[in-house]
This record gives structure tokens, sequence and C-alpha cells, in this order.
């Protein structure tokens, strides 16, 4: 799996958006059929399920889903391949995966609560460190 | 044998050669240097070379004329310089701006002249002359570059390291040595000694100052400090010659309050602070200048820090308040700020134990007890390390939720917040060298606040001020009168009955000085107005001279007092049914009811966490910006060196959070905010750096008919080196109060 992923070329540039829209799809599906020997490897069947980790590539990806630019997505498209292969290869170790796609970006603060609607930006503030 | 290694040899031989010559340097004598009378004929034949723009005074020295006919002037290098009588050759070259290298000259401590080092030439003058102790004489043209002042430095110099190791790599003074940078710019670039060094055993100073005797250099600095400035015999000088050693007498830790300052006035690396020893390098710290709070001096500090590691506390020049010096509480309590400090905000379940909780549960369970009891069973008290802005902001929310309880400990049942005179020090702590009689009712300065009582020896020691003493048997190092244990002795000084009258009536400028400890007595107010009718009889009140003072214990205090931090009812603690303690580690806790809720923020897992149910952890006085204001009443501010510990907030910040979860959200969000609503209240605490006075005197005050009680007075600080809860929580403290305090 992992030989297969790394001997991937850089593929030449997308024509068109269709194209790089298709190609965003495939990186997906492929990202997604290798869940179960990153769940093998990083050991996170206690931490995390496969669906938690399918949504959590989908978010990432959709975090970028206002860039129109071919050229953008293809390079986007790279580093993203470029980080899977990491991962597959074991480049990586057990707390980078669970810090960056497990708990997500917001670190351990998970003080976050739908109840601060009313609150102001101090409190809000206030709540994720002394320094804001 | 090949050309090459040929070459080499005649290279090696030849290298041998010269180090031998150089071994054998030969001092050379120039004539023209021997006699100063051709040296200075020379000059006076050739153009008279335009002397150099005039030079700033070396680290802002300066003076003022009382008398004009007293100046006199003479030239530095060619420039003419206008000085005071009684000047030394070397203060009037820092008043022209040259900086002559020196070693046992100490601007605060008596001449020794034994270094040598500040040798310059004077015309005229057979010899290069010791500037530091060579009075400067009218017309005198000193001359600080010449190459025999050169010469002269060169072989000081190398004296001094004849018997000086060469372990500058693991010297603890490397990067800051005067011996270092003086070898640097005025040593020679070879030495020509090759006999053994000698070695002088450590002796051993206590848990604060390390000493490595083979460094020392017999500057006499830190004799003349312990004997001049802290007042204990400790040190001395033994024996003569090369066996010179600095020493105690006989087998004898250093017992005085200020001990730490020994390090930062020895010029090299003979006496070093044991704690730091080995921790860090001093190019690799960070610096940040801001104010103590470990008593209500308000010593000016800095915090050196490297990351998020406070490594050491040095002391800042403030002339109206340390000058240049600070307690040993104040140099080596910094490690108590990393010991037992509190990270997260817990709340204690059912089973007594602490539970880590978030923010949000903690606010919101706080915020929902709050909400529920009674206004007036709710009840705050401001510790003794609280800033201003933090007390502002827990009286707001206090008065907010309707309760007027709140203070701040240390100040007693029923202060007198009103009268700004009665709690401050009115003749401020620089004024005090001009009393000529000073009365201390009821206090220890020496532990209370130390660098005051170091400005009273000062007193004593440059005008034979006359001192005594009302309260409990105490040591001091100064001539001391006790004139009795209790208010007993009060009433009969008031009344004219005491021998003692004589001395305050007769005084040009009398100070009475009254400790703070009073504050928790019944009868204060009684003892108050017995001391205002001391004052007035000794007339020690005057427009020019305001010789009534009091010596606070915290750094708080004289903030909360003036924001006005007063307890609406004094047995308000008995009924308390929601107890907000913001660092309040000194408040006896036994007569809160068992089902009051006592809410602990504070950054110290201290005396009061035994009995709080939640914790919210906030930040320690190194970590944050706040206002202090001392005992003179001059507000100053700290300022953040490393960044709080764990989960921790700022203290205001709690509070305005607590605010707005219990739905009376206070009016402001930043901390210039926050001093806006100080400027409605006590717009002193924003003029920073300056001393407000206090603006009415004792002709205000009621009269009082309270009934003085014959307790004889208590000390107020049972251990100097642990009074709050960040002295006790840190191990050096621990270990100078079990070696250093007399049992």
């Amino acid at each position: 799996m992992a030989f297969t992923l790394r001997s991937v070329k850089v593929p030449p540039n997308s024509a068109s958006l269709e194209e790089a829209r298709s190609r965003v799809f495939d990186f997906f599906r492929q990202a997604c059929r290798s869940i179960p020997t990153i769940m093998d490897i990083y050991n996170l069947d206690d931490v995390v399920t496969k669906s938690e980790l399918r949504s959590s590539i989908s978010s990432e990806i959709r975090k970028n889903s206002h860039v129109t630019n071919p050229k953008v997505i293809d390079l986007l498209l790279f580093k993203g391949m470029e980080e899977l292969n990491n991962i597959v290869e074991h480049a990586k170790q057990r707390h980078h995966i669970i810090g960056q796609y497990v708990l997500g970006r917001q670190g351990l603060a998970q003080d976050l609560d739908t109840k601060d609607e009313g609150t102001s930006d101090f409190l809000k503030n206030f709540y994720k460190s002394n320094y804001l | 044998m090949g050309l090459g290694l040929l070459a080499s040899r005649t290279l090696k031989t030849s290298r041998i050669l010269s180090s031998q010559y150089s071994r054998f340097r030969p001092i050379v004598t120039k004539p023209g240097l021997q006699s100063p009378d051709a040296s200075a004929a020379a000059p006076a034949t050739q153009p008279e070379p335009t002397p150099p723009p005039p030079k700033k005074p070396v680290g802002g020295a300066r003076f003022h004329f009382t008398n004009p006919d007293d100046a006199l002037e003479v030239f530095v290098d060619g420039f003419p310089v206008k000085i005071p009588k009684g000047m030394t050759v070397l203060q009037a070259c820092e008043i022209a701006g040259v900086d002559i290298p020196r070693f046992c000259y100490h601007s605060r401590l008596s001449i020794a002249g034994n270094c040598r080092m500040c040798l310059v030439e004077v015309e005229k003058s057979p010899k290069p002359v010791a500037s530091c102790a060579m009075p400067a004489l009218p017309g005198m043209k000193i001359k600080t570059d010449t190459p025999l002042a050169k010469k002269a430095r060169e072989g000081v110099m190398e004296f001094l390291l004849m018997n000086h190791p060469l372990d500058c790599p693991i010297c603890d003074q490397g990067g800051e040595c005067d011996l270092q940078d003086q070898s640097m710019a005025f040593g020679s670039d070879r030495g020509r000694f090759t006999e053994m060094k000698r070695s002088v055993v450590d002796k051993n100073l206590g848990p604060l100052v390390k000493t490595v005797m083979t460094r020392c250099i017999q500057c006499t600095r830190c004799v003349r400090f312990a004997t001049e400035v802290a007042g204990v015999q400790d040190l001395g000088m033994l024996g003569r010659g090369s066996g010179e050693e600095i020493g105690t007498y006989v087998e004898k830790l250093m017992t005085s309050e200020l001990s730490g300052n020994v390090i930062d006035i020895c010029p090299v690396g003979a006496l070093t602070s044991k704690p730091f020893a080995f921790k860090a390098r001093n190019w690799e710290l960070k610096g940040t200048e801001t104010i103590d709070v470990t008593d209500a001096v308000g010593s000016n500090i800095r915090i050196d820090s490297r990351g998020p590691e406070v490594m050491r506390i040095l002391p800042r020049l403030n002339e109206d308040i340390n000058e240049e010096w600070i307690s040993d509480k104040t140099r080596f309590c910094y490690d108590g700020l990393k010991r037992q400090r509190l990270n997260d905000p817990m709340i204690r379940d059912a089973n007594g134990r602490f539970k880590a909780v978030s923010w949000r549960d903690a606010l919101a369970v706080v915020a929902e007890v709050a909400l529920q009891v009674k206004p007036e069973e709710i009840v705050g008290i401001a510790g003794k390390l609280s800033d201003a802005e933090s007390m502002m902001a827990l009286k707001d929310l206090l008065n907010n939720m309707g309760s007027n309880n709140v203070w701040c400990e240390g100040t007693g049942t029923s202060p007198n917040a009103d009268l700004r005179y009665r709690y401050l020090m009115n003749s401020s702590i620089a004024g005090l060298e001009k009393a000529d009689v000073f009365l201390l009712v009821g206090t220890q300065p020496r532990v209370e606040a130390a660098m005051v009582n170091a400005r009273i020896r000062k007193t004593v020691r440059a005008s034979n001020a006359k001192v005594a003493y009302i309260g409990p048997p105490t040591e001091f190092n100064y001539d001391c009168q006790h004139l009795g244990t209790g208010p007993q002795t009060l009433i009969e000084i008031a009344e004219g009955r005491h021998s003692f009258c004589s001395a305050i009536s007769n005084a040009k400028n009398p100070a009475i000085i009254v400790g703070a400890g009073l504050f928790e007595r019944d009868d204060k107010d009684a003892i108050f107005a017995a001391v205002e009718a001391i004052a007035k009889n000794g007339n020690v009140i005057r427009p020019d001279w305001n010789g009534f003072n009091v010596l606070l214990l915290n750094a708080a205090q004289a903030a909360a007092l003036d924001l006005g931090l007063v307890p609406e009812s004094s047995n308000s603690i008995e009924s308390a049914k929601f107890l907000y303690l913001m660092g309040a580690d000194d408040v006896n806790l036994d007569k809160v009811p068992a089902d009051a809720f006592v809410v602990y923020q504070g950054h110290h897992g201290d005396q009061s966490v035994y009995r709080a149910n939640v914790i919210l952890p906030s930040a320690a006085f190194s970590e944050k910006e706040g206002t202090y204001e001392n005992t003179e009443g001059c507000s100053q501010q700290t300022l953040p060196a490393v960044p709080t510990v764990g989960d921790a907030r700022d203290d205001w910040k709690i509070i305005r959070a607590l605010s707005e979860v219990a739905g009376i959200r206070l009016p402001y969000d930043t901390l210039g905010a926050i001093r806006s609503r100080m400027r409605t209240v006590a717009p002193n605490l924003l003029n920073t750096d300056e001393i407000e006075p206090a603006a009415f005197g004792p002709s205000l005050s009621l009269d009082c008919s309270q009934k003085i009680s014959s307790t004889p007075f208590k000390a107020a600080v049972e251990n100097f080196y642990m009074t709050d809860s960040i002295t006790r929580a840190s191990k050096i403290m621990a270990q100078c109060s079990a070696m250093l305090l007399k049992k």
C-alpha cells in the first residue's frame, strides 16, 4: 500500500475545475480506503471510530471548499497526498494522529459549549486562555 | 628528515625563544613617566590639544551645591568640572563622565582604599594616587588616561590575578564579574606568574550565600556592608599579607535579614547565591523590572527568568524606597513560585476530595451558590498579596450582589480608611533620614519591613538618632532603648509622665512609627488616640515635617484601605454562608459556619485551601500586571515576567468572568477599563512611582471614648522568612527559618 502510494508521480495539472473536483473525490476515496490500515498501525481502535476519522478527513477537505482555482486545488491535493503518505508509511507517531485528527484543531480544550451563545467576547476568551 | 620537518623545528625553537623572552619581559621604565615635572613640562611646550567634548556623568551621578562657596574646580583629562567640597577624586571623575575602574570602592559603604585599582595620575604628585580615598583639591589636574595610570592599573590587575583561580567557566559570577570585565579592559594580555596559586578554605555562611573564598580579592566590601548597612558583626578580616582572608571569626552563620546583598556587592565570584548556583548564566536570562510584594515596602526588583521559570530576583535602584538593597525574603522567595501551585479549577466532591473541572463548570457552581444565599451572608476577603485592580473588582462584585462585607486581611475588624494619614508612613521612607528621635510603637521593623529598618539604621549611624521602642523585647541592629511592653507606657508618654517625653519634645524632627499589628487589637482606636496625643505634645506634625507613621505589614494593605475595603460588620465571618477568599490565607477560618460555601481564588495551595469548596487558580505577582501601593503611599506596578501556571487566570479576570456568569456583569473588560474605574475611587493609585501624601492631619480625628486595655503588644510577624503563601511554599525560606531564626 505504502509503496504504491509513494510511486504516484506529480500528476499533470488539472485542465478544468471538473477534473480537479473528480481528483478530490478520488483522493477522498483513497484516504478512506487507508483508514483501516491507519487504525491498525496507530492503534486507534479505542480512541476513535472509522466514521469519525472519515468525517475528520472530509472536514479537512471541506475547509478548502471555497477554492476555485484548479492550480490551487492541485497543490492542496498534492499536500494532502503527501500527508496521507506520511501517515500510511508510519512516518508519524500516535500522538500526532490523535492531536491532529481525533481531538481536532482545538487541542485539548474541550470547554466548548452551545450555552455560550449569549456570553461576551471577554468570557469566551477567558475560557480559552489567560492571554487573549 | 624532510624540509618541512626542518622548517617546523626551526619554527618551534624560535617560538620557545620568543616565549622565554616574553616570560622575562622587562618592566619598561620611561623617564618621562617617572618625573612628573618633566611630563608636566612636556605638553606645555606643545600646542594645547583641544579638550574632548564634555561627557555625561557616569550612571546619572549628580549633586547639588548647598552653598555656592563650597564649589571648587578640578580638571579631569583637561576638562574643567565644578564639584562640591569634600568630594573624592573618583567622584569628581564620575561627575566629569570618566568611569574609574574600582573593586573596593562602593558609594554606599565607607572607603577602604585597599584594592588600588582606581589609581589615577595627578599633576605634581610624585606617585599615582588612589582616587577613591583622595579628596579633590582646588585646581587639581587629574589624568585618568595617561600611560602611567594605565600601567598602574595593569600592575594592580596582575597582582590581583596572581592568586585568583582561572575557573571562570564554572564560576557563577561569569558574565557579570567586575574582575573579568576589568581584566579584559585594563589587564595585561599575558601573565608572568608561574608559581602555585594560594587556596583558601570556604566558609559556611548559611543557606543563602555560597562562598568560594579562593576567588576572593580582599576588597572587604562584604565586611563593610555587614558592619555598616546590615549591622551585624559577623564578617571580618583575618590574617595579613598573602594569608589575608575574609571569614567569620568563629564557626558561625551570617544571621542578617540583608545578607543576600553581599552577593551583589561582591565584585568577583567569592560570594554567590547558593540557590542560584549552577542554575543559569546571566546572559540567557530575561530581566523584568517589577515590584516586590512580600512586605509593604514595595522594593523595586528585577525578576530574571528563563522561559517560564523565575531564576533569581535582584534589587533595582530606587533611592526613595530600597536604595540598592533588598531583604533576603524578597531575594530568595522565588522558589516558592514553583511549589504548591494551583493549576486547575477544582471542586470538592462529596468525599471531600478535590476534582479538577473546567473553568465553565467551576464558575457555574460558584455563581449558582452565590445567587442562592442572602446578600448579607456574602463575605469577601482579599489576601495580603492582592493587587489593587483585583481588589477593586472584588469590591464591585460583592457590592453588586448587595453585600458590603469585603475587606483585606490584616487590617482588623474596623479599619479606619477615611483618614489616610492613619495608615500611611507619612514622613516617607527616605524622609526617615531627617528624623533624630524614633519612637517605635508595637512594631519590629527588622522583621516587618527590613528595608525601613535599614533606613532607620542608616539614620542612627549618620546622625546618632535616638531610638526607643514599646513592645515585646526584641533584637535591634542599632542602639535602642526599651521603654515598656504595653499600652501603659504609651499612656505615660502621652500624659507626659515618662522620661522619654523630653526627648521627643527636644527633638527637631521626631518620628513615631506605629506597627500595623496593632490594627488587630480591639482597643486600636484608643491606642491611636494616645499616639496622636504624643504627636500633638511633641509637635511631631508640622507643615514642614510629618513624623506620624504607620508601618504596614502587607503589600495589599494600603491600596485596600484606599479603595475602601472596609467590612460593614465586625462579626460577618461568623454568619457567612458564602465566603470568597481572594488569596486570603491568614484569616482565621475556625469561626466560619460548617455549611458555608468557601471559594478560594489564589495561586498557592496554602492554609485556606483546606477549608475551600471551590478553588479558582490565579496568577502570582510575577505573572501579572497589577498596582500595589506601599506603606508610604507610593503606588507602583508589577509587570509579568513569566507566563501563568497551568490553567490559571489573572485575578481581576476571574472576578469579571464570575460576575458575568452570575448575571451581574461588571462593566470592564480590560485592565485599562478597570483602572479608569479605580480612578473614580482612588486616583492616587494611577499615579505610579509618586507618593501621594495624606491630605488631612489629626485635627480632623474624632475623640475616642474607647478604653485602652493593658494587654502588652504582640509581635506581628512570628517568622520573618515565612509570612505569606509564596514564602511558606519556598524551600529556601524553610531552610532559613530552620537555621537562622533564634529559638
